[in-house]
């Protein structure tokens, strides 16, 4: 017993060490999406993204945590997220396909350096969102 | 600006708040999950039994393992796991390509299903949906002449 203690012991002390790293981009990224929130750009970026946004039964900005995760990664979304109040079904759907494409840019130098074919992963992965995000938004309809 | 400035500080500094709280609920508990499945070797066992899996995904046995660790765990545990199993016994290009298919479509299943449940998705269907889409494109991709003949 002693033994399973000091194991969950020192996963709660990496725990708290990891959440602190995180929460060092993620903190930014909410206030940068509450400001963005709340400017006059928003309804700018509302209106440019709402007709991408229809197709998969989201409001448009949905884009903005989908373009956060895409650029930095899930735990970005996250926070961008949380700047909005999305429905079960919508954060589902933000959720399926940030889940398929995110951070691109970091797992792109990754691939390279690894000898992945990087440029394929890219169409694959923004194809698979895409396929992903179109299908959970059907189910989501009827199972959320 | 439609909301006042003391608005827009109150929001941030409450969700900012709120934010922290709800990651560490998830991240604690979830480190505390790994820890205990390294420390008893859970993945290992659960490999030894699944392998119907590794033969309906076209992977071979050893490389079941390294899959379970980077889908239960994440990527890095995946990737470190691939790397020790192959040093030991050397895994063929297309458990490598089907692998790494699979990561690209589910890892780390526990922290990120539970972190999206933190902005409102449903946890359930993010975590069963997503394992079903990876397994299928897998399967698929391991009948692909291309991979076959990896």
């Amino acid at each position: 017993m002693g033994g399973f203690l000091a194991v969950a012991g020192s996963g709660a002390i990496k725990g708290l060490k990891t959440g602190a790293m995180l929460l060092r981009i993620m903190i930014p990224v909410y206030i940068a999406v509450v400001l963005l929130k709340h400017s006059p750009l928003m309804g700018f970026l509302e209106g440019l993204f709402a007709p991408a946004m229809a197709l998969f039964d989201m409001p448009g900005q949905a884009a903005a945590p989908i373009i956060a995760g895409f650029f930095s990664d899930e735990y970005g979304a996250v926070a961008a997220m949380r700047g909005f109040t999305f429905s079960a079904a919508t954060a589902t759907t933000i959720a399926m396909m940030n889940l398929c494409m995110h951070a691109i840019p970091v797992e792109t130098a990754i691939n390279r350096k690894i000898g992945f074919p990087a440029g394929r992963i890219i169409v694959f992965r923004i194809a698979l969102a895409f396929g992903v995000g179109l299908l959970t938004a059907r189910l989501g309809a009827v199972l959320l | 600006m439609n909301a006042g400035w003391d608005e827009i500080a109150r929001e941030i500094v409450s969700g900012s708040l709120m934010t922290a709280l709800s990651l560490l609920k998830i991240i604690v508990p979830l480190m505390v999950i790994i820890e205990i499945l390294l420390a008893y070797d859970l993945a290992r066992r659960l490999a030894l039994r699944l392998g119907w899996l590794a033969r309906l995904l076209g992977l071979t046995k050893d490389a079941l393992l390294p899959l379970l660790v980077g889908v239960l765990m994440g990527v890095t545990y995946g990737a470190g796991t691939l790397i020790e199993i192959n040093r030991r016994t050397p895994l063929s290009k297309k458990d490598f390509a089907l692998i790494a298919i699979f990561f690209y479509c589910c890892h780390g299943i526990i922290e990120t299903s539970l972190l999206f449940s933190m902005a409102g998705a449903n946890l359930l269907f993010i975590s069963l949906f997503r394992l079903l889409i990876a397994a299928a494109v897998t399967m698929a991709a391991a009948r692909l002449p291309w991979i076959r003949r990896l």
